[in-house]
């Protein structure tokens, strides 16, 4: 493991602070991108699939001990979330899923993921159709997590955050 | 053996990783509630909390001549309610001291601000900067001036969690103010609903909603919200309740936590029914 590698545990204190401070201001109707989820599919995409996973587990667990969520259910839908964005890294493609519009593909994926998971685990309840779940819990912040992703489009990754 | 372990896991070790990641999530998961996970949770968020505090006041102090503007307001309107309540506070307690009824409505409040805010469509939580320092507890009511917010969820030194009404974890039971039916008051995601209320129970648009006497989470009479939407179905039994609330839970910032929790001695009475 080399120093690059340290840089994600060492960002996600001041990317917590912006999701729980800054973010809340541009919520739509409660529903806000997830600012950890980019970092992990980033930092996945980056440093490959078994990163991605440990990074995903820790990011989640970090964040439900800290927000006050159910233990254990960001752990679970980032880590799931890590693994998958694990998958676009491999060493010829690296550079054109983080410098093209193919990185909020993998985004987007991955939020669903993350958010379907998380959403079955904190909101599951019987009388709520599956369908609506998906779509006002996964669905939605997927697209705003995704909007908000392209920015670290125009952040060239070399100079950015590797 | 050695050799074929070894061979899976440098085949398999990336789906290894995710198997014992996710096992791992899922003993945390069933870990909820244990008093050690709590500690370590109060521990870990009332750090964190510490740097947010200094951050979120940077942002509060840039909102504060917005709100103060609706504070003028508020104060104004509660002036002139004041007035007229004391007449009634008088009458009522005239009519107390006759026929020998213990008052209940002197409630400490504690005041405190929002460091920090975890949005989410099910699992809403907001951070205080007031802990178990200042006498706050988990399960004391957190209210503002236009009505309840939530529950104080877990505390640390000086930092509590607070699950707002938009959490599906918070169930309420709450009575209508004017025919004083009861029911169980709940967030399904997008809207908070009172469910299995009989047909024939007597609900109108534009009824204050307020918490019932008999919760075990809220036990006094908090303002909740007004009847916004009754669904009948003709072919079901119950109707379902729609509440707007009274309090704009995505721009609360200073509020007060209400220093009652539910008696023991009343819920281990109240158990023995059960026993």
């Amino acid at each position: 493991m080399n120093w690059r590698q340290l840089i994600p545990l060492i960002i996600f204190f001041p990317l917590l602070l912006l999701q729980v401070t800054i973010i809340p201001l541009i919520s739509i109707e409660s529903i806000i991108p997830d600012l950890l989820l980019i970092a992990v599919v980033y930092y996945s995409i980056l440093h490959g699939q078994i990163y991605g996973t440990i990074l995903g587990s820790i990011y989640g667990i970090l964040f439900d001990l800290i927000a006050g969520s159910l233990l254990g259910s960001s752990m679970l839908s980032k880590t799931v979330a890590g693994f998958i964005a694990g998958y676009y890294s491999s060493e010829t493609k690296r550079d054109q899923y983080l410098n093209s519009y193919s990185f909020t593909f993998v985004i987007f994926l991955c939020a669903l993921t993350d958010t379907a998971i998380y959403s079955f685990f904190s909101a599951w309840d019987f009388n709520i159709n599956l369908f609506r779940i998906l779509f006002n819990y996964s669905l939605l912040p997927s697209i705003y997590t995704t909007i908000i992703s392209s920015i670290v489009l125009i952040i060239p990754y070399k100079k950015g955050f590797n | 053996m050695i050799k074929f372990l070894s061979n899976a896991w440098s085949n398999f070790k990336e789906y290894v990783i995710l198997c014992l990641l996710v096992i791992l999530s899922l003993i945390l998961l069933s870990q909820n509630q244990n008093q050690k996970v709590q500690k370590v949770r109060a521990i870990a968020f009332g750090s964190f909390s510490t740097v947010t505090s200094v951050f979120s006041n940077l942002f509060s102090s840039a909102r504060i001549t917005e709100e103060n503007e609706e504070l003028r307001k508020a104060n104004a309107e509660l002036m002139m309610q004041i007035s007229k309540l004391r007449e009634y506070g008088i009458t009522n307690e005239q009519l107390r001291g006759l026929i020998g009824l213990k008052d209940t409505a002197n409630l400490p409040l504690i005041p405190a601000t929002v460091v920090s805010k975890s949005l989410s469509l099910t699992q809403h939580t907001i951070t205080l900067n007031a802990g178990l320092k200042d006498s706050v507890k988990p399960g004391m009511p957190v209210v503002n001036y236009s009505g309840l917010i939530g529950m104080v969820h877990s505390s640390s030194e000086n930092f509590s969690i607070v699950r707002t009404l938009k959490n599906v974890d918070l169930k309420l039971t709450v009575k209508n103010e004017r025919s004083r039916i009861h029911g169980i008051m709940k967030w399904d995601g997008e809207e908070f609903i009172i469910v299995n209320i009989p047909k024939t129970y007597d609900f109108e648009i534009g009824d204050r909603i307020i918490t019932s006497e008999l919760s075990s989470i809220v036990p006094v009479p908090l303002p909740v919200g007004l009847v916004q939407e009754i669904d009948d179905v003709e072919t079901e039994v119950f109707k379902r309740i729609k509440v707007r609330p009274f309090v704009d839970l995505l721009s609360v910032e200073n509020l007060f936590i209400v220093g009652i929790v539910n008696s023991t001695q009343k819920q281990n009475l109240e158990l023995n029914f059960y026993r």
